[in-house]
């Protein structure tokens, strides 16, 4: 900001000293100005894209950066409101999903001629598929992975004397299941579990059970004749009768997280209350470093093996909308945020794993501390979910999908149910798009 | 007057244009909006999803309203009797409407947590639950518990609206009363009441309009969960909307919402005045 | 006698106390929180007062992130709108006062359908209309929105009060030679002034609370308001910089608090007659 104020007055000047002369100078030299938005917004993530902007805007002083820091629960209407008034950033930074959906909808700049070569192949191909439309037209470059890891309590662990699985090793969800009764106990002795095995947290309950379903095989949406149908069979239901098992019958699993988010459960977390955090996204481990009272010992499980250890994730994205003034020049930047050591120092700061082979490969990925060894080789398991460009899987997530699960977990419907109503009110659903 | 015109006209020209929206087939991105007469309205009979959502918007709007004028009307009397530190008082109570919106939300999700949260470990402490309640997601609790929060939020305005009302009351007409041998009800009931009615109408019809507009509060705490109990017609209209880009199919739900809060609101403020009249 | 009058006052200020408990905790959460470290602020055992005390929230708030300049702006913006919109209002009112045509039924529709329908509907042509005037990213496109909004209730409680304002008045002035617009100035306004510092404060907090069209309509980071940069502070899955974000949170709204403790008074006696006499 100081820069282009600095230019405007030099400009003033400029046209005060020589009159109308030098005003086409003024011009020629004048820099193209990139609207950035960004969501990063864990404290290092921010310092970490701001430190980014710093050093591009530094070296180009004929394309300056407006680093415009925004949050993830305005900038869907934003950006809406934006298409529709055809007043937008040059580049905005979301997720796969909606990405999908904008670009279908012809608001945003297909990416696939202007790409660096250098990117292309290095961004492992899942990533890309996450962004690809059915047209293979490419609607944001995805620069952040995410996946939901286990986190869990060494302390109780060591005092029920669980050792936690390795890397070569993982747990099987039966094995997870079972520790998880070794660690539940009624420590005051009057007849009420006060420390539970696992809590899941189940706010926004879709997308993680449709991700985690995957390693059992469950996709919920099958191709039928070229549409999508959804069908929930025994592959769906394991994971489902494991959860609802574990929180209704073995009582292993706490109540609370119902209707909490996972990170919402790390008060319970830190005072022991939960030995174990299944389906937390790995952004959150830097939530645990800055508040986790000193001395709390934590630590990532590798990912859950059910038939496989597959999960399905979403990518984060920067697209570069179709009413975008300055698309070359937004493109320029991209490249530059997005190269190999960009890429890492954005995933570091959100405390997520960048979707460049060789950013992963760097070291600080792979160090001990923060869980970082383990959790990045859940970023191997990730792969497409089948359900990210189902047309109309907004309004199926939020008519059907939602509440019916709402009603599976509290335990008011049966698995029966859910599973039949599920796949006539979900189809119907999909109806209104085909 | 001439001053109001540009401003009619950016009131007026972009609300015309949301209810003629309403009747076409508008989609996100679409060429333009195609005129579609009552197709919208039609769909909407067999909503049945919107239709149970206008119920718990009718259900959560009577509630936040009542619950703001009684409450409102309580604490405006109490604010009015002269009590200690009647000045600080009046500047406390207006904090939920002086708060930024933005933290209203995150504050009263904090509130309901099922672990952490200040209203279980109160009552745990006090010995009323032995479990912890998780009031934003129990099927029965998640409605009552936004209600509450819905009338925290309005209760500022509404006591300011009726603590004004009463401060225009000529005391004499209460000391006549008192002088009558009527009692402190009798002079609220006989003196208060009947004098306060026009205030009452005006501020409960406003604030029944604005709860019905309301739901951003709501989705903050609940996203309209569980299984869609606590979503707001309003919230409806927006998802369908900017989640699934119908934009004409919730421009008709808005024409309609207009249509019956309207009649709604038309026949309370008619009834109310003809009652004070008689 | 006198004792049961004691007792009474007892259990008053006890209700009193009960009502400002509830309305009012936020903030003793919102003062604690913004001293405390994040340690302490997240978990199961948060205490009222911070264990260890530290300012460093409010250097995190106050420092990068320009939080000064966009209290600036939202003041600036909110004390102007607030100004046109009683400017606006006050003539409105007083020809819808004075004059019973079918205008006062128009009026009555336009203010219903306008606080019923749909917000999120009319933002995209609204911003259309502002852009054409070349006022999106100016603080005055955003005044012009702020009034449009506060409006409706504005000329509502205005035009009840202008009713109280004896003919008389007028008549003499205009045998003076006096116009419509002098009368207005001169002879009504003073007397409803009350009435304008109510709906002027109502007016106030409108545009100082509000987030989305701020985002929306302002791009330079420079000309930002203070809720749309608390907004930053916000996270996803229910958390949130809670520290920074409580610090920002006093900063916003300490000063309305102020403000309504030096306009209490005229609040008090505005309000009430506005609709008393309608």
């Amino acid at each position: 900001m100081a820069m282009s104020r600095k230019v405007l007055s030099v400009m003033l000047l400029c046209a005060l000293a020589l009159g109308m002369s030098c005003s086409g100078l003024a011009s020629a030299g004048k820099p193209v100005t990139i609207r950035f938005i960004s969501l990063a917004w864990q404290t290092q993530a921010i310092e970490a894209v701001k430190a980014v902007v710093a050093e591009w805007n530094a070296a180009n002083p004929s394309i300056q950066v407006q680093y415009v820091q925004m949050d993830w629960g305005s900038i869907h209407d934003y950006m809406i409101t934006s298409f529709e008034a055809k007043d937008v950033p040059d580049i905005f930074h979301y997720e796969s999903i909606p990405i999908i959906d904008f670009g279908k909808r012809g608001y945003l700049t297909d990416l696939a001629t202007l790409i660096s070569d250098d990117l292309r192949t290095d961004v492992m191909p899942g990533a890309w598929e996450t962004v690809t439309g059915s047209n293979g037209a490419i609607y944001g470059i995805p620069f952040l992975w995410e996946s939901l890891i286990v986190l869990y309590n060494k302390d109780l662990f060591a005092e029920a004397g669980v050792k936690p699985p390795t890397i070569d090793n993982p747990w099987t969800w039966e094995e997870m299941r079972q520790a998880a009764r070794l660690l539940t106990k009624d420590r005051h002795g009057d007849g009420q579990v006060d420390q539970f095995g696992v809590a899941f947290g189940l706010k926004s309950p879709v997308n993680r059970v449709f991700n985690l379903s995957m390693g059992f095989g469950g996709y919920y949406f099958y191709d039928q004749n070229g549409k999508p149908v959804i069908g929930v069979g025994d592959a769906e239901k394991e994971l489902l009768r494991i959860l609802l098992d574990m929180m209704y019958v073995e009582k292993t699993a706490s109540l609370d997280g119902v209707g909490l988010s996972g990170p919402e459960l790390f008060p319970g977390f830190f005072a022991g209350k939960y030995a174990m955090l299944p389906g937390i996204g790995v952004w959150a481990r830097q939530q645990i470093v800055e508040s986790a009272p000193a001395g709390f010992k934590w630590g990532v499980l590798p990912p859950l093996k059910a038939k496989t250890q597959a999960q399905g994730s979403t990518t984060q994205t920067l697209s570069i909308p179709s009413a975008a003034k300055h698309k070359k020049e937004a493109m320029q930047f991209l490249e530059f945020l997005a190269n190999r050591e960009n890429m890492a120092k954005l995933a570091l700061g959100d405390w997520l794993f960048p979707t460049r082979a060789s950013s992963l490969d760097l070291p600080a990925f792979r160090k001990e501390e923060g869980g970082w060894n383990i959790a990045t080789e859940s970023a191997r398991h990730l792969t497409l979910a089948p359900w990210q460009k189902v047309m109309g899987f907004q309004e199926f997530k939020s008519k059907v999908a939602t509440p019916l699960f709402q009603q599976l977990f509290a335990n008011r419907i049966s698995l029966d149910e859910f599973a039949r109503r599920m796949e006539t009110e979900g189809n119907r659903v999909l109806q209104r798009y085909q | 007057m001439p001053s109001l015109v540009p401003i009619m006209l950016l009131s007026v020209l972009p609300l015309a244009r949301g209810i003629y929206l309403g009747f076409t087939d508008y989609t996100l991105g679409a060429e333009g909006p195609h005129f579609n007469f009552m197709g919208n309205h039609l769909y909407m009979l067999s909503d049945y999803q919107f239709w149970e959502s206008f119920r718990i918007g009718a259900a959560w709007t009577l509630a936040v309203t009542t619950g703001e004028i009684v409450l409102g009307l309580g604490l405006a009397l109490l604010l009015n009797a002269g009590l200690p530190l009647q000045g600080l008082a009046r500047v406390l109570i207006l904090v939920p409407w002086a708060m930024p919106p933005v933290i209203k939300g995150l504050v009263w999700r904090l509130v309901y947590h099922p672990d952490a949260g200040l209203l279980n470990r109160a009552l745990t402490s006090l010995g009323l639950t032995r479990q912890p309640i998780n009031w934003l997601s129990d099927f029965a609790w998640a409605l009552p518990a936004v209600i509450i929060v819905g009338i925290w939020t309005g209760l500022p305005l509404t006591t300011v609206v009726l603590l004004g009302g009463l401060q225009t009351i000529p005391v004499e007409l209460k000391e006549a009363a008192a002088l009558d041998g009527a009692s402190l009800w009798q002079q609220f009931r006989y003196v208060t009441l009947p004098l306060l009615i026009p205030v009452l109408v005006a501020i409960s019809s406003l604030q029944f309009m604005w709860n019905f507009n309301s739901f951003g509060l709501v989705y903050v705490l609940t996203e309209g969960g569980p299984a869609g109990r606590t979503r707001l017609p309003m919230l409806f209209a927006y998802e369908e909307a900017f989640r699934y880009g119908n934009f004409g199919y919730a421009a008709a739900l808005g024409n309609v919402m207009v249509m019956v809060v309207g009649i709604a609101l038309l026949y309370y403020v008619r009834s109310q005045y003809l009652s004070t009249k008689g | 006698m006198k004792r049961n009058k004691t007792t009474a006052r007892a259990v008053m200020f006890a209700i009193l106390v009960v009502y400002i408990v509830f309305l009012a905790f936020p903030l003793v959460w919102l003062v604690s929180t913004s001293f405390k470290p994040a340690v302490e602020i997240f978990t199961r055992q948060a205490t009222i007062f911070p264990r260890r005390l530290t300012l460093e929230n409010y250097r995190d708030a106050l420092g990068e992130e320009q939080i000064l300049r966009s209290v600036g702006n939202s003041f600036k913006v909110s004390t102007l709108s607030a100004l046109a919109t009683l400017g606006i209002a006050m003539p409105g009112a007083y020809v819808l006062a004075r004059r019973q045509t079918s205008v006062n039924k128009l009026v009555a529709g336009w203010i219903l359908t306008s606080q019923i329908f749909p917000t999120i509907l009319i933002i995209v042509p609204l911003f259309l209309l502002l852009g054409r005037a070349s006022l999106v990213n100016t603080h005055l496109g955003l005044i012009g929105v702020y009034v449009v909004w506060s409006l409706p209730f504005v000329l509502w409680m205005l035009q009840g009060y202008v009713r109280g304002v004896p003919v008389e008045l007028e008549e003499a002035a205009a045998v003076d030679g006096a116009n419509n617009l002098q009368i207005v100035s001169h002879i009504v306004a003073p007397l409803v002034l009350p009435g304008l510092v109510a709906t002027g404060l109502y007016a106030f907090i409108n545009a100082w609370n509000e987030f989305f069209f701020g985002l929306v309509l302002l791009k330079d980071p420079d000309l930002m308001t203070i809720q749309v940069h608390l907004a930053r502070f916000r996270g996803i899955e229910g958390l949130a910089r809670w520290g920074p974000l409580a610090a920002g949170s006093i900063i916003a709204t300490i000063p309305s608090l102020i403000v309504f403790a030096f306009l209490q008074r005229g609040l008090v006696s505005g309000l009430l007659s506005g609709s008393v006499k309608q």
